[in-house]
């Protein structure tokens, strides 16, 4: 406590250099924490994608053909594609199979104008691998996705323009023109969950989906998702997905169809980072660029810090002088030096931190937009989509790091003086 | 300038850190400039479209679980109900052309790709195979090398089944326009039975604002028995009646625009897929912008502080040059010329690590005239951040009372 209130009494010596000294830093951690919620949105859990770290995608399948030499056709894959190489895996909790994006489609109620919604076509197990919060009613069954029958979750907003209220399960509205019964209402989803994120959900057995083919029927509208019973069985799960990918080539060979399959299943950080479907994404190169930033992040302001540290501590020389006198060591005074920097450093870093959150709601929409999103609808955020226990492990690691960064080195000069000399205030 | 140089020797513990600063600070900011230069230079090349007052029409069909869904429909009806579609949209007053495509309208994540030669010449790299209806050059305003107009081309297109237009520079590596060959015939893919007439040359037409690649391209009238698999209905509207043009149409969609079983699901204008298509970009250009804004803060508060501390220190010795006749401008500019002294020192020394960086290629590749422009332009930009640092410092350096300072002692 001591040391905090000496660290107060010291800022107040100096005003100028004390606010330029919590200003630098507090710049530094709310750029870097933004730096750090960018990523985050992308990769940390939060409903209803909350096992994302479970998660593994083939959004996109690669297939070659043996009179087209290098030429590949990417994309989406058919329903038959799906399951035979995924659907039929035994080693994930659950796999589900949707069609790529979620498209605008017209809704409304007989006789009434209708509104656009973003209207995703999944199967039953959807429901097992997303988890949604339903505030009414359940997700449509596998008896249902069977069958084929015209039923659709909707968002609670969606809702409420459509019906004024969100207990409306059972109820029926027109959906393209067909008319749909409503299953059950969830909360709304942000357009952040990319692979969650729509406004009515409805089997895809009720539409044409299927139909719409290429490549001989192997390619076509759909992609998986794959649910991990844990983390540790992404190995055995891909070696499943290699033997069911080879199976399937073996079945086409005579016709000359082979995917090939990219190193594919992704699990959620590559994903993310996956531009187009003709190549693999490079997860080492995307780790080493958000290091690089974060490096100059921290480096530029903590040069800046240790030239005031070292200035103010040039005051002090003939205090440490008298302290080293009476036998204090030096790595004491150092220690003392650094927990006292740190927590100037730890409150401007609470500053800099509560910024960045404050920036995120404000900016929300600029900020984290998505790139190639099919939904021109803006990204809605909330504090547990932004905060992660590793957010608050992340800004307190950095602040750390700028502290010993920035006192480290002017600390241990300081307690290298001769104490002659700085009991006489002469500094070298 | 002796005077400065002693200056800076005997305060040279600071001035390290300083100079340290600036050095990586110089750096970061060239490759910012840098890769901001390249983006502009990037986003300056002609675009060879146009796409103010376009819109993209979104249409599905009905499905068996509609009590509007007609069954069994023959090929031939589905494809006439697509052209009656397109005719219905044509007529409204506003419209002043619609084109049906597949993987060819702008700011597009999907294409098709090709390979053309003409005798010993092959194309190289990615050919963009664009195929439309014939008003697609008018929806988009594509241009032909020899002034042809959108209108020309589209009935160049409508006029000839066979043939293509085909963007300027496909065969320029080998120094040939395309110009030169309007009328000759390319092979498609290389095979012999498959020569396509040039019906014109095209000004080369961008991918996307920010994208180099893909500008070779061609384009080709879309068989009507690919109607059902185009997806990219895409209508121009005239600029003095582009007024709710969407909100009209979807009110209007289901009284006149349901054709068999195809209805419109939405109306987006280009501009909001151009925005989101380029989100990557934009996004990108905010990031390093921002972070050039981070660094030059940093380099004022350093400044600032350093400068502060400074002449805090030496207001003894600020007071005897005072009392020796140092005006209090010569003051200022001395303390001044310190900070961009240290700049022009360490300039050098970043631009041969600038240079090496650019040899390594991260952001394009070495351009002299681009390189001397971006250390320029860092160099002016750290020299105003110097002296908005040092100014508050040496102002009060300046207004220092000699008596005052000196008593202190």
């Amino acid at each position: 406590m001591d040391i905090i209130k000496q660290a107060f009494v010291q800022m107040r010596t100096q005003p100028l250099i004390s606010a330029i000294t919590v200003i630098g830093t507090a710049l530094a951690i709310f750029l870097i924490m933004i730096v750090v919620m960018l990523q985050e949105v992308l990769v940390e859990p939060y409903a209803p994608e909350s096992n994302r770290d479970r998660f593994l995608h083939v959004q996109y399948m690669s297939i070659f053909h043996k009179d087209w030499g290098d030429n590949s056709s990417n994309g989406p894959m058919s329903w038959d594609t799906a399951k035979d190489c995924f659907k039929s895996m035994t080693t994930p909790e659950a796999v589900t199979v949707y069609v790529v994006n979620e498209e605008a489609q017209p809704l409304q109620l007989p006789g009434q104008p209708s509104i656009s919604a973003d209207v995703r076509k999944t199967d039953a197990d959807y429901f097992r691998v997303f988890d949604f919060s339903f505030i009414d009613g359940k997700p449509f069954d596998q008896a249902t996705f069977d069958a084929g029958l015209p039923v659709a979750v909707i968002s609670e907003s969606i809702a409420r323009t459509l019906f004024g209220t969100t207990e409306v399960t059972g109820r029926e509205f027109l959906l393209s023109h067909a008319p749909y019964r409503v299953a059950g209402v969830v909360k709304d989803v942000s357009t952040l969950a990319t692979q969650a994120y729509a406004q009515v959900w409805i089997p895809f057995s009720s539409t044409a989906a299927c139909d719409y083919t290429w490549c001989d029927s192997h390619m076509g509208n759909f992609s998986v998702t794959i649910l991990a019973h844990d983390r540790n069985d992404f190995s055995q799960i891909r070696e499943e997905a290699d033997r069911l990918l080879n199976a399937w080539n073996a079945a086409h060979e005579e016709a000359g169809w082979y995917f090939v399959s990219r190193n594919r299943p992704y699990d959620q950080e590559k994903f993310v980072i996956s531009e187009g479907a003709n190549n693999e994404p490079d997860v080492d190169a995307a780790r080493r660029s958000r290091l690089i930033v974060y490096i100059i992040l921290l480096i530029v302001p903590a040069i800046n810090l240790s030239s005031m540290t070292q200035s103010r501590l040039r005051q002090r020389i003939s205090e440490i002088g008298v302290r080293r006198a009476f036998g204090a060591t030096r790595s004491g005074i150092i220690g003392q030096l650094i927990v006292e920097n740190f927590a100037v450093t730890l409150i401007a870093g609470i500053l800099g931190f509560l910024l960045s959150i404050c920036f995120a709601f404000i900016f929300s929409n600029s900020l984290f937009s998505l790139e190639y999103a099919q939904t021109l609808n803006p990204p809605h955020i909330n504090l547990t989509i932004l905060l992660h226990p590793s957010t608050f492990m992340m800004a307190l690691l950095f602040c750390f790091i700028l502290n010993l960064l920035s006192s480290g080195i002017p600390a241990w000069r300081a307690s290298r003086t001769n104490v002659v000399d700085a009991i006489n205030n002469h500094s070298k | 300038m002796k005077k400065l140089f002693t200056q800076i020797r005997n305060e040279w513990r600071s001035n390290l850190w300083l100079m340290a600063e600036m050095l990586i600070v110089s750096v970061v900011m060239w490759y910012i400039a840098d890769s901001l230069y390249y983006t502009t230079e990037t986003y300056n090349i002609p675009r060879g479209f146009n796409i103010d007052h376009t819109y993209k029409i979104g249409f599905d069909k009905l499905t068996d679980k509609s009590p509007d869904f007609i069954a069994d429909q023959s090929e031939e009806d589905q494809i006439a109900d697509i052209q009656e579609f397109m005719d219905r949209i044509r007529r409204r007053p506003e419209v002043m052309a619609v084109s049906l495509s597949m993987n060819s309208h702008p700011y597009n994540g999907s294409n098709s790709g090709c390979s053309l030669t003409y005798d010993t010449l092959e194309t190289r790299g990615y050919v963009v195979h664009r195929r439309a209806t014939p008003e697609f050059p008018i929806v988009f305003q594509y241009h032909g090398t020899q002034g042809e107009t959108p209108e020309k081309l589209a009935q160049l297109l409508n006029d000839n089944n066979g043939g293509m237009l085909v963007s300027d520079n496909l065969f320029k590596r080998y120094g040939r326009s395309i110009t030169s060959l309007v009328g000759e015939s390319l092979l498609w893919d290389g095979d012999s039975a498959s020569a396509i007439q040039i019906l014109a040359a095209l000004e080369p037409v961008k991918y996307a604002d920010f994208h180099r690649w893909a500008t070779q391209s061609i384009l080709k009238k879309l068989n009507p028995a690919l109607y059902n698999w185009a997806s990219e209905l895409c209508v121009r509207v005239h600029a003095d009646k582009d007024v709710d043009f969407a909100e009209n149409l979807l009110a209007d969609s289901e009284k006149h625009f349901r054709v068999g079983n195809l209805y419109i699901t939405s109306v987006t204008p280009f501009s909001k897929i151009r925005e989101s298509f380029q989100r990557g970009f934009t996004n990108d250009l905010r990031n390093s912008i921002t972070g050039m804004i981070f660094l030059m803060v940093n380099i004022f508060l350093g400044l600032l502080g350093t400068f502060w501390f400074r002449t805090q220190q030496r207001t003894s010795e600020i007071a005897i040059r005072r009392v020796n006749g140092a005006t209090r401008r010569s003051i200022f500019r001395r303390l001044i010329g310190e900070g961009l002294l240290l700049l022009t020192i360490v300039t050098p020394v970043a631009a041969i690590i600038d240079i090496n960086l650019a040899l390594t290629e991260i952001v394009s590749w070495l351009e002299w005239p681009r390189m001397i422009v971006s250390v320029i332009a860092v160099y002016i930009i750290m020299a105003l951040m110097i002296v908005g640092g040092i100014y508050f410092p040496a102002r009060k350096a300046m207004n220092t009372d000699p008596a005052e300072a000196l008593h202190d002692e």
